[in-house]
């Protein structure tokens, strides 16, 4: 290497020299961790999947590098759009995989949240007096606001309300940075400020939100919650006449979710339970649309997506539908 | 291991090289056979088993298909005056057996990983199994010797610069170097320019352009403009270009870097005026193979029409074989094939010759179409999808506008794609990239694409399913 270097007279190996100068300036100030994470995680997965392999052979005899490349790749989609969040979980992803399962066994809200939640899903049959569903028409949403990851920006693009309510949603949002981040100013649309500052400037009829599939990579259900309720509360303190309409986290299919990384519906299941008591019904409701998208695996029905993750188009007005059905009106 | 990965930039890359650099003249074939063979391995070692088992049956069933030593001439007097001797058809036997075990277990794998069962194909399986025949045919035919050294025909199969995705090239195309060949710091800078530049073209092009075709699958066939549906196939025609270029751009970068002159595999394709021309143009070493070993011997387009157009279909009925065996590529090896033969027919009449835009119309309309039946394996989707690029299928929850939403996301892309597509992509590479300026661009994308692919993870190479 060195060799180069000195027969470099003339700038005949001008090429060579800044291709050197630039890559040991790039690895040493260029968020070198990532650089050295990458191929670490790949062979920290590699030694996992080997060793997994030897315990459990009957699992699918599937390739090892096969089944990481592609869960690789699905990882990566849900940041396409042009936030950088996802990859924070998508690093962090294999060291807290596991965290789920020991709190499984011990999430605080469990026993209270249950009853709720049935009504959440089986609106009709719920406890007498305490929710009234009412169907609505698409006007209902003229004073509504959406906020949300990617699976919002499908029902702004898809759901037919792009004209009548107010979207606030973007590919890759958390809860964790839900107030922060930017939208348009409804005066002067040129200008960004956060969705904190827009919601205590404007004032909304009915509030849906819908997030936490990104987040699942970071945190344990219980900071998700944690984080959620803080959020929750915030918008109750500056937006306090709004309906506040908490969705459950629409769930992916069962192949998706046995991929093997941190995206599972088990994960799902157990934030819906802490999110579903949020609600007191009185101004904040739960709504879990999964009943109306979801096969008997208990996973979103394969047929209505693509990557397992995102409803198709046709199959939002499901979603939709379901919402419409789901209005409180006070 | 994949290029486009950081483990192969930034490790494999400069360990190799320094290892291969030190390595005298005489041992740089082991050098690389050992990187070869590390680099196919890693992540994945049972698919190695199957290579290093079918390299050395391949190697022990060249020795026996040759025959006297270097002398082309006296094997051919050989052959000529013992064309029914008891070693000549010993001989004749052998290669049916030997293609037929090579052919055997492609079709396994296929089938297994068309079945969803097994574990999947073994990388560059298609690849090197026509790396092998050409080797065995040749011998076979007297036209290249059989390779006595072990190490050497390892490296023809399995070098890692070829290992994934071809260029397939004949033993005779590189046996000069494999026996003697510089390691100059030339040829690595220039080589090392060209890798950069597929590099690019993979990951700043192919990758972006990517999403807008993972974005119609997401939204669902059936809910697809017209227009979209049309940007989408076009979409998906310029990601499987530039990620199958860019990877060959890599390819030939890296034999350059090693001393090899691989040839290239693609000719600006989409300047083409008829299908004819386009796979003339693309996937170039493929369709040399097919030609060879296929076409040529069936007597190629000297005995009558009709026996042309039905060469031209068995060539296409394999070529389709070869890239997968679910009924999709049957449609569209039989599309292109139909297109050859009105071609031919029209060719008669050179009423083409007289117009200079139509063609290009002509062809940027059938090949978008040809690859959707390429792309979508599904065949209801694939009537879907092609219903709603022609109006014939009623959409459902349909966006109006949502590909001029698309045009204006991806517009920047598609520009770059479309130069990327003329020859002036590459007089502008050729002429910037010896000067100081074109140099530092280089440089700076190279560094730029390892930034990116850290940030997002790799994606693997299309053509490496196949």
């Amino acid at each position: 290497m060195r060799g180069m270097m000195n027969r470099g007279e003339n700038g005949k190996r001008f090429f060579l020299v800044m291709f050197l100068v630039c890559g040991i300036f790039y690895m040493a100030f260029v968020d070198p961790e990532r650089i050295y994470a990458a191929p670490l995680g790949e062979v920290y997965a590699w030694v996992k999947e080997r060793t997994g392999a030897q315990e459990g052979q009957s699992v699918s005899g599937g390739s090892l590098v096969t089944d990481y490349k592609e869960t690789e790749e699905e990882l990566r989609e849900p940041q396409d759009g042009s936030m950088g969040a996802v990859s924070e979980g998508n690093l962090s992803g294999p060291e807290t995989e596991t965290a789920p399962d020991p709190t499984e066994s011990s999430v605080p809200e469990s026993e209270a949240v249950v009853s709720t939640k049935d009504t959440g899903a089986q609106p009709d049959s719920g406890e007498p007096g305490e929710i009234v569903y009412t169907s609505v028409e698409d006007d209902y949403f003229s004073d509504a606001l959406f906020i949300g990851d990617s699976r919002i920006v499908g029902m702004f693009e898809y759901g037919g309300l792009e004209e009548t309510a107010e979207f606030y949603a973007e590919t890759g949002l958390t809860i964790y940075k839900l107030l922060e981040t930017t939208v348009p100013d409804a005066q002067d649309p040129s200008r960004k400020i956060t969705i904190e500052e827009s919601l205590s400037q404007r004032q909304f009829g009915k509030i849906y939100m819908m997030v936490g599939i990104n987040e699942m990579g970071t945190g344990t259900p219980e900071t998700f919650l944690e984080k959620y309720t803080e959020v929750v509360n915030r918008i109750r303190e500056l937006q306090p006449d709004a309906v506040l309409y908490i969705q459950g986290i629409m769930k992916v299919t069962t192949e998706r979710s046995a991929q093997g990384d941190y995206i599972t519906n088990e994960g799902i299941e157990i934030r819906n339970e802490g999110l579903a008591g949020l609600a007191d019904n009185v101004k904040t409701f739960y709504l879990d649309a999964n009943p109306v998208v979801c096969d008997e695996t208990g996973g979103m029905e394969p047929t209505y997506t693509y990557d397992g993750v995102h409803l198709k188009a046709q199959y939002i007005l499901q979603w939709k539908d379901f919402l419409k059905e789901h209005a409180v009106v006070s | 291991m994949i290029f486009n990965s950081v483990v192969f930039l930034l490790f494999f890359l400069p360990v190799f090289f320094i290892l291969y650099g030190v390595t005298p003249s005489k041992y740089k074939n082991f050098t690389l056979l050992a990187g070869s063979l590390f680099f196919y391995a890693y992540g994945n070692p049972k698919n190695l088993v199957f290579l290093m088992g079918s390299l050395v049956v391949n190697f022990f069933l060249g020795l026996h298909l040759g025959v006297g030593g270097n002398n082309r001439q006296k094997d051919h007097n050989y052959k000529k005056n013992n064309k029914n001797s008891r070693g000549q058809r010993r001989r004749r036997f052998l290669l049916a057996a030997a293609v037929a075990g090579n052919l055997g277990a492609l079709a396994f794998f296929k089938i297994a990983d068309c079945l969803g069962k097994g574990a999947g194909l073994p990388l560059g399986i298609s690849f090197y199994t026509f790396q092998i025949l050409s080797y065995l045919i040749d011998v076979y035919r007297g036209e290249v010797a059989r390779e006595y050294s072990l190490v050497k025909l390892g490296v023809y199969v399995s070098m890692f610069p070829r290992i994934g995705s071809g260029p397939i090239i004949c033993y005779n195309e590189v046996e000069g170097a494999l026996n003697r060949r510089r390691f100059t710091m030339d040829d690595f800078q220039r080589g090392l320019k060209l890798f950069t530049a597929g590099l690019a073209a993979k990951v700043l092009l192919a990758d972006r352009i990517g999403i807008l075709w993972h974005d119609v699958q997401t939204i669902g066939f059936e809910s697809l403009s017209t227009g979209m549906a049309w940007l989408g196939a076009l979409a998906y025609s310029m990601q499987l270009y530039f990620d199958f270029f860019g990877y060959s751009l890599m390819a030939v970068g890296l034999g350059r870097m090693l001393g090899f002159e691989l040839p290239m595999n693609f000719r600006r394709p989409y300047m083409a005026r008829t299908v004819r021309e386009f796979y003339r143009r693309w996937h170039i070493t493929l369709g040399k193979w097919f030609c060879k070993y296929v076409y040529v011997p069936l007597g190629g387009s000297r005995r009558g029409e009709l026996r042309t157009v039905f060469n031209l279909f068995l060539v296409w009925f394999l070529t389709s074989l070869w890239h997968g065996l679910t009924p999709n590529f049957l449609i569209w090896g039989g599309v292109l094939w139909l297109c050859i033969v009105l071609e031919r027919q029209m060719a008669r009449t050179h009423l083409g010759e007289r117009f200079k835009v139509l063609p290009h119309l002509y062809l940027w309309a059938v090949i978008p179409v040809t690859w959707m039946c390429f792309a979508i394996t599904d065949l209801r989707e694939l009537g879907v999808y092609l219903g709603r690029m022609f109006g014939v299928f009623q959409g459902i929850n349909v966006r109006t506008g949502d590909w001029l939403d698309a045009l204006q996301k991806y517009g920047l892309y598609f520009g770059a794609a479309f130069l990327g597509c003329t020859p002036g992509a590459e007089k502008l590479y050729r002429k910037f990239k010896d000067t100081r300026a074109g140099e530092l661009v280089l440089v700076v994308l190279f560094w730029f694409c390892v930034w990116r692919l850290t940030m997002e993870g790799n994606n693997p190479f299309m053509y490496l399913n196949f």
